[in-house]
Order: C-alpha cells, then sequence, then structure tokens
C-alpha cells in the first residue's frame, strides 16, 4: 500500500464513498489533486427516561446502525451520564436519520449530532483544512491510514501553491447588468462576452479543464455570476465543469438576514464546489479586512473547511475549535442545550450583570499619551482564571470572583481556556514576530492578516461565553469574564496613579495615560511591568500619542463620549475612532478630506488652504460622483419605514425599478436637489450630475472639518474663513498655544 | 442586548426623563445651570456603574457634588495665589 504526503484540500460526505478527501500532492512544479475516499462511520447519542430511549432504540434497531449503552461526561453534569450511543456506517446518511429520529423522539436529548464531518475528522485524527499530511490508501485509493504532519499552531506552516481562477463582472450586477466576463488565470487575462452563451461556456470550460483551478475566486460569484452561469450551460446543454469531483452537483443555500451585535445582517446566497473551492470576495467575512490568508488560518486553527469559513461569522469558528476539544475530551456536544441561569438575588445580579469598565475620557487636547492595553484582555482572564462553564459556580468551590458572588474552580483546565490556549500564545508569537519585522518585509502582511483572523475569533469567543444557544455557553462565566476585566482595569488605573500618572480614559481593555516628564517607550517599561504584576496579565504600550483629542457628544459638548477621538502618533500615524472618517455611510470624498486635514495637522501645518481647494473643487463640479456616494444600510423592511430616511427613499427608488433590497443589505445614494432629495445609484438610468445637492455636500464637508478643528480651538465660519479661539482653547497648556502660533 | 439590569446610560437616560418637567418649569437662566450639573453627573457614568448601587440617583448626586468641589478647590486656588 503506497503512502502519500500532501496537503488536505477538501473533506466531505458522500453518498456512495462515505467520505471524499482531496489529497493535493506534493509535486516539483505544482500540487496533483487525488480523490480519496475513508469509510468513516459517526456516533451521536441520544439520552432521556428509560422508556422513550428502549423505544427509540426499537426504532433505530432495523436502520442499519450499531446501538450501545454507554456513560459519557456532560460538561454541566458531575457524574457520568447514561446515553444511547448511535454508529452510522455512512457519515452522509447521518444528518437524514438524525432529522427524522429527533422528529419521531422530540423529548429526548441529544448530543453530537449535528456536527461538520470535518471536525469528527479533525478530533480523530487531528487533521485540519491544508494541514500536511501522510495518507496510506489501497488499490481503490481508499485511505487506510493518516497521519497529520503539522499542526494548526505552526508559526511558518508550509502551504501548497494554490491556483486560482479570477472570475469577475465587467460591472456590478446591481447597478448594470454586466456585458462581459473577465477571467484571470496563470497571468493570462481574458475577457468574454455574456451573450451568446455558447462561446462563453466553451471557453470557460476548457480554461477549467485546461488550468485546474484549485480555487475560483470570483466578484458576486454567489449572488449573480455563478448562478447564471449555471443557468445558462443548463439553456446551452454545455456542462460547465465547475467541480473537480465531477459526480456532484454544487451546493446551494438561499439568502438570509438576522439580527447580531445590534444589528441586521444580510448574507447573500451561497454557492459552494466540491473538490474545488469557491469564494466570493463580496460574500467573504472580513475579506476587506485580512484577504485570502486571514480566510486560510481560520479554516487551518477552526477545522472548518475553507468554503464554509470563509461565509459563516467567527463565532461559528469558535464554536467548531470548542467541539473539536469536547470530542477530543470525550465531552457531549450538546444538540439544542437546556441549560438555565442559576439563581441569584437581586443584589447578586445587579452586582454581577455589568460589562467592561468605560471612562468619559476628559475632553480636549492632550499631549504625550501613551495607550496602553491588555493584550487579548477576556481571552487572556479566561485562561489565566480558568473561567468555562463547568468551572464557574455558586457554591463557594475555587477562586472567588471580585466584587460578586460567583466562583471559579481553578482545576481541572476548563473547556474554554483549553481551546483558547493555543490560540492565545499563537496570537502573542505573531505579534512580536510583527513588531520585529521593517514595514517592507513580505511576511508581515501575511502576519498581520493571520493575527486580525484570530482576533475576530477571540473576540467572538468572549460572546460566545454569555450566548444562551451557544453549545458551550453560560451567562455566568461571562459575568465572570466582565468582573475580572473592571477589576484588572482598576488595578491598572491604581498603579498609573500611583506612579504619579493621570488616566485620561479607560476603555474595557485600554488605558490612556500621561506620565510626568514620560515622552519615550522606555519611561512607560516600568509601569508596564508593575500592572502585569498587580493584574497577572500581558499588557502591551500600543503606542505613544504626541497628542490625542478626545471629542465631546455632538448634542451637547459639555459631555464626553468614549469612543470619539483622534490623535497623531510620534511616528506620524493616525489613529481615528467615531469620526466622520471611520462611518461607513460618509461619502468617500469627505472621509479623505477630513483624513488628510489630520494629516496635515500632525505635520504641524495649518489645513485651512487645503479645505478651500476642496470646497472649490466640490463647487466647480469635479469631485467624482462615484466619490460623493453615501452607502447605508437598511434596517428593516422597505414597507415598515413609518418616515422613509433617505435610504429607504433610495431603496423605495430601486424597488420601482425591479431590484428589490432586504434588511441588512446596503443601498448607495446621492443626495440630490428638490424631492425626494436622493438618486439610488443603482437605478438603471444614467445620472445627471446638474442636480446634485452640492449645499448639502458642503454642509457635511464643514461639519467634517469642524470635528478636526474645534479641539484645536478653531471654527469654521460659514463663509469658510479660519478663526482663532476666543476662550476656546486652554492659555495654560503652553503647547497649545504654541501649535496654534505655528498653525 | 441580553442583560437584565439596565445599564447605567439608561438608567440616566431616565432620571433625565423623570426631571423634564422639573427642568421645564425652570428659568431658561436655570435650565442651563440644570443642565451643567446633569452633565456633571454624566462625566463619572463609569464610577456610577461600577458601584452598581440599588439607587443610582443618590450616586448622581454625588457625582455632582464632586464637580462642584472640583471648582470650588480650582477657584480657591486662584484666590490664594492672585
Amino acid at each position: 500500500m503506497p503512502d502519500r504526503t500532501g496537503w488536505l484540500f477538501d473533506l466531505y460526505t458522500d453518498p456512495r464513498d462515505g467520505l471524499v478527501l482531496w489529497l493535493l500532492e506534493e509535486g516539483d512544479e505544482r500540487t496533483t489533486p487525488h480523490r480519496l475516499t475513508q469509510s468513516f462511520p459517526v456516533t451521536f447519542y441520544a439520552a432521556g427516561p428509560d422508556a422513550s430511549l428502549r423505544q427509540a432504540w426499537i426504532w433505530l434497531s432495523d436502520q442499519g446502525v450499531r446501538l450501545e449503552r454507554t456513560e459519557r461526561t456532560d460538561l454541566f453534569l458531575a457524574a457520568p451520564r447514561v446515553v444511547m450511543a448511535v454508529t452510522v456506517p455512512n457519515a452522509f446518511t447521518q444528518p437524514r436519520l438524525f432529522a427524522r429520529l429527533s422528529q419521531a423522539f422530540p423529548a429526548l436529548e441529544y448530543f453530537d449530532a449535528d456536527l461538520p464531518v470535518s471536525l469528527r475528522h479533525a478530533a480523530r485524527f487531528g487533521t485540519f483544512p491544508l494541514g500536511r499530511v501522510c495518507v496510506t490508501v489501497d488499490d481503490r485509493q481508499a485511505v487506510q491510514a493518516i497521519t497529520p504532519l503539522d499542526s494548526p499552531w505552526e508559526i511558518d506552516p508550509c502551504l501548497p501553491p494554490l491556483h486560482a481562477l479570477r472570475l469577475e463582472p465587467d460591472c456590478d450586477p446591481a447597478h448594470a447588468e454586466p456585458q462581459f466576463l473577465l477571467v484571470g488565470c496563470a497571468g493570462r487575462q481574458y475577457r468574454f462576452s455574456l451573450d451568446p452563451p455558447r462561446p462563453l461556456l466553451l471557453n470557460l470550460a476548457a480554461l477549467l479543464r485546461r488550468h485546474a483551478p484549485d480555487l475560483l475566486l470570483t466578484a458576486w460569484g454567489d449572488t449573480w455570476l455563478l448562478p447564471r452561469l449555471l443557468e445558462m450551460s443548463r439553456g446551452a446543454h454545455i456542462p460547465l465543469p465547475l467541480n473537480r469531483d465531477v459526480g456532484r452537483g454544487v451546493l446551494r443555500k438561499p439568502q438570509r438576514s438576522y439580527f447580531a451585535y445590534g444589528q441586521v445582517v444580510y448574507r447573500g446566497a451561497q454557492v459552494q464546489l466540491f473538490g474545488r473551492w469557491h469564494l466570493d470576495i463580496y460574500n467573504t467575512v472580513m475579506y476587506h479586512d485580512y484577504g485570502l490568508d486571514g480566510v486560510l488560518e481560520s479554516s487551518r486553527v477552526t477545522g472548518l473547511p475553507a468554503q464554509q469559513t470563509a461565509r459563516c461569522s467567527p463565532g461559528t469558528g469558535i464554536s467548531a475549535m470548542q467541539i473539536v476539544t469536547a470530542l477530543r475530551q470525550g465531552v457531549l456536544v450538546p444538540w439544542r442545550k437546556q441549560q438555565a441561569e442559576l439563581p441569584k438575588s437581586a443584589l447578586d445580579l445587579l452586582y454581577a450583570d455589568q460589562g467592561g469598565l468605560v471612562y468619559q475620557p476628559i475632553p480636549g487636547l492632550h499631549r504625550d499619551v501613551a495607550e496602553i492595553d491588555f493584550i487579548s484582555m477576556y481571552p487572556s482572564i479566561m485562561r489565566r482564571f480558568n473561567i468555562s462553564p463547568e468551572t464557574v459556580n455558586c457554591s463557594g468551590e475555587g477562586q472567588r470572583v471580585p466584587e460578586t458572588n460567583l466562583y471559579v474552580r481553578p482545576d481541572p483546565p476548563g473547556l474554554v481556556p483549553l481551546t483558547l490556549a493555543p490560540l492565545l500564545d499563537k496570537r502573542i508569537a505573531l505579534k512580536h514576530r510583527i513588531a520585529k519585522l521593517p514595514n517592507w518585509h513580505p511576511r508581515r502582511a501575511l502576519y498581520k492578516a493571520q493575527a486580525a483572523a484570530h482576533k475576530w475569533l477571540l473576540v467572538t469567543c468572549f460572546g460566545y461565553l454569555g450566548y444562551q444557544n451557544a453549545r458551550f455557553g453560560r451567562i455566568e462565566a461571562h459575568q465572570a469574564v466582565t468582573a475580572w476585566s473592571r477589576e484588572c482595569l482598576l488595578r491598572a488605573k491604581e498603579a498609573v496613579e500611583d506612579a504619579g500618572g493621570k488616566v485620561l480614559h479607560l476603555y474595557v481593555d485600554g488605558l490612556w495615560v500621561q506620565l510626568p516628564g514620560a515622552a519615550e517607550k522606555e519611561a512607560f517599561t516600568p509601569l508596564l511591568e508593575e500592572i502585569t504584576r498587580r493584574s497577572g496579565l500581558p499588557i502591551a504600550l500600543d503606542g505613544i500619542y504626541r497628542w490625542v483629542a478626545f471629542l465631546p457628544s455632538r448634542g451637547d459638548e459639555r459631555i464626553s463620549v468614549a469612543n470619539r477621538y483622534f490623535g497623531a502618533s510620534q511616528d506620524g500615524t493616525l489613529k481615528v475612532r467615531g469620526i466622520e472618517a471611520r462611518r461607513g455611510d460618509t461619502p468617500p470624498f469627505i472621509a479623505r478630506v477630513q483624513m488628510e486635514m489630520l494629516a496635515i495637522l500632525a505635520h504641524g501645518e495649518h489645513p485651512g488652504d487645503y479645505l478651500e481647494r476642496q470646497i472649490h473643487l466640490l463647487r466647480e463640479g469635479k469631485i467624482p460622483v462615484q466619490d460623493l456616494l453615501v452607502r447605508q444600510r437598511l434596517s428593516r423592511e422597505i414597507s415598515h419605514y413609518r418616515v422613509p430616511s433617505p435610504a429607504a427613499r433610495a431603496a423605495m427608488q430601486l424597488e420601482q425599478a425591479g431590484k428589490h433590497l432586504r434588511p441588512g443589505q446596503c443601498v448607495r445614494f446621492l443626495h440630490t436637489l428638490g424631492k425626494p432629495g436622493v438618486w439610488a445609484w443603482d437605478r438603471p438610468e444614467p445620472f445627471n450630475p446638474a442636480t446634485l445637492d452640492l449645499a448639502r455636500y458642503r454642509t457635511l464637508l464643514l461639519r467634517a472639518a469642524e470635528t478636526v478643528l474645534a479641539p484645536f480651538g478653531m471654527q469654521v465660519a460659514p463663509q469658510i474663513s479660519f478663526r482663532l479661539p476666543v476662550g476656546r482653547a486652554t492659555p495654560q497648556d503652553n503647547w497649545v498655544s504654541q501649535l496654534i502660533q505655528v498653525l | 442586548m441580553g442583560r437584565t439590569v439596565p445599564s447605567i446610560t439608561l438608567l440616566y437616560q431616565e432620571e433625565l426623563q423623570s426631571l423634564a418637567r422639573f427642568r421645564r418649569a425652570l428659568r431658561r437662566s436655570d435650565q442651563a445651570v440644570f443642565d451643567d450639573l446633569l452633565a456633571a453627573a454624566h462625566q463619572h457614568l463609569a464610577a456610577a456603574s461600577y458601584a452598581s448601587h440599588t439607587l443610582p440617583f443618590e450616586v448622581f448626586l454625588l457625582a455632582m457634588l464632586l464637580e462642584e468641589h472640583k471648582e470650588v478647590l480650582r477657584l480657591r486656588g486662584l484666590v490664594e495665589h492672585a
């Protein structure tokens, strides 16, 4: 039996072969894909009253499965649990069998019942997407043994060169009907007319066969392109080999909208392939943030296939990691969790049911401010204090959580800390490497993408701890984390004040501080060490601002807001939060002007001339209309708006043009003169630039300019002259006067 | 989201609402002073939240006093150094 060494590329269930694995075998020039099969029986469990279990046993006995009475660990119970183990020989048939069983016996509790097959494989063999493996196969290409050769926690893994074919229509299909398909492959570009379909399909099929790409990277592939190509292929009777696995059709999932983290999220329809990946750059979560490298890293660490990782939220990813830990530990993974909150007194609830500590910063302009952050604070707390659903209790066992009546058992290590530990270590190792590499280094971008992918997994990990439907969520664990975070932040504040410093702002896991006479990194090192000593958590200096401005609320300038500030660091980079340039609904032109004004201020120069030039360009109609587009998300169905907002009015125009937008989708529009005051950008008719409401854009621009100038004591007068302040600046701050003199 | 106890910002807004009639009946000049006092309470929302007091308005009053006393100390300093 020969051994093959390569990368595990894809893995899915198959009606005939049970499990199909795609191996990219290492070669001299490029990898060779192999379709392998594996016999992979899967087991799920049922628990409940004996009588019901007996009936379920009888029901299952003629379904071709193996049944066994056994004991397993339930994370939420002290003693092992008696369960019925159901082993299904072909993993493909398990979901359907389970659906029928749960319908017939809805009162039973089920475990390990709805797990992705890739996670079961990961738990049993230590495999993961794009992990290197050595497989032993027989003559029929059936896997007899599989050994992982690397781990997802490797910092510099050896990855296969993936061959991508890029497909993109010549324009946004939501905006206008595309006429051409642009194809990029092996360094060459092709342009095919979408009509008539026959030559397009023949050419595309030939390219797919000749180049045999591993990956189709498309623009609007999920929502428009692939469904359209498949429709053309059916109509013209010309097969299009999108899949590598020729025996399978493509997997299509419908579009949906849902409510998460305070906003409505829209997920477009999906088209997934077998033996080849399809990633739609506009339907890939966080693609703008971490790109393909981040998707691959997410897939490797979560164990979910790349096509799925690209389209699911980081919460699903962290959940997947916890499932793998549970499977490896022999812990039951609940199908539908039945866990109620522990009873508490009203006062206990008052103390425990709080979030992170957030200060109202001291408004105004401040000089030489250090921003120090606890590194991945919440996950670090979970790990340091062993916070997990099964370790937190109200019965007084273990260490008390500050200011609450909750306790945490320090050992054995909890499921959540066990899952997080390698991820946290890898993230910290990557951060150290990033800090050492120069900006031009090619590995820097890769490490940053990977660290960004980890960040989102770690962020959602905390949310999932308190999410009642999460399999391993428990509100008390969530409360223990926030209680420790408040405690650690207060200890940090006390350390700063004991060192003679001033805390300008606290925000959940970060502090903005001034130390007398300290303006260099080294001056803050003793403080960082002291905070780590007092809190037990790693903390890092994020940077030192030459100046930072905390802004008041738009509505009332006496009230400061936690997350509205901007500053220039010592190396000249700008950090902005909560101002127009950061908002998704600010036209790109206004965002750009605001950032440029900040850059000018960071150089110690006056942005007045620049602003006047931009206003002149706007008035002359020299700003491209695309740069004036406002982009807003619809929060509900159009018919549900009582007073239609500009976004709703734009969506109504699209509705009239036959384009229906769902809640969570974005609409792009321009402000125009007269009624209805907006022009939906994706309307089919051409736009007349003479109707642009330039006065409105000018007002928006001046407002953005005012945000930047106000902390420097300057105002933008209606006729765009700059007045120096009368009493807004603080004359006792010498450097403000100096800055104003420079300006 | 998923919170049983209202956040401190929400409690602050509720207190503001409950004082709306009082504020309305004040003279315009007094309204501005009243708003200053409430803004002073807002400045210490983080501490009020951490205190988890059953009667948050008492903490808001204390926060107003704190800001008032800061102002007294500042003015005293000016007089003494004049």
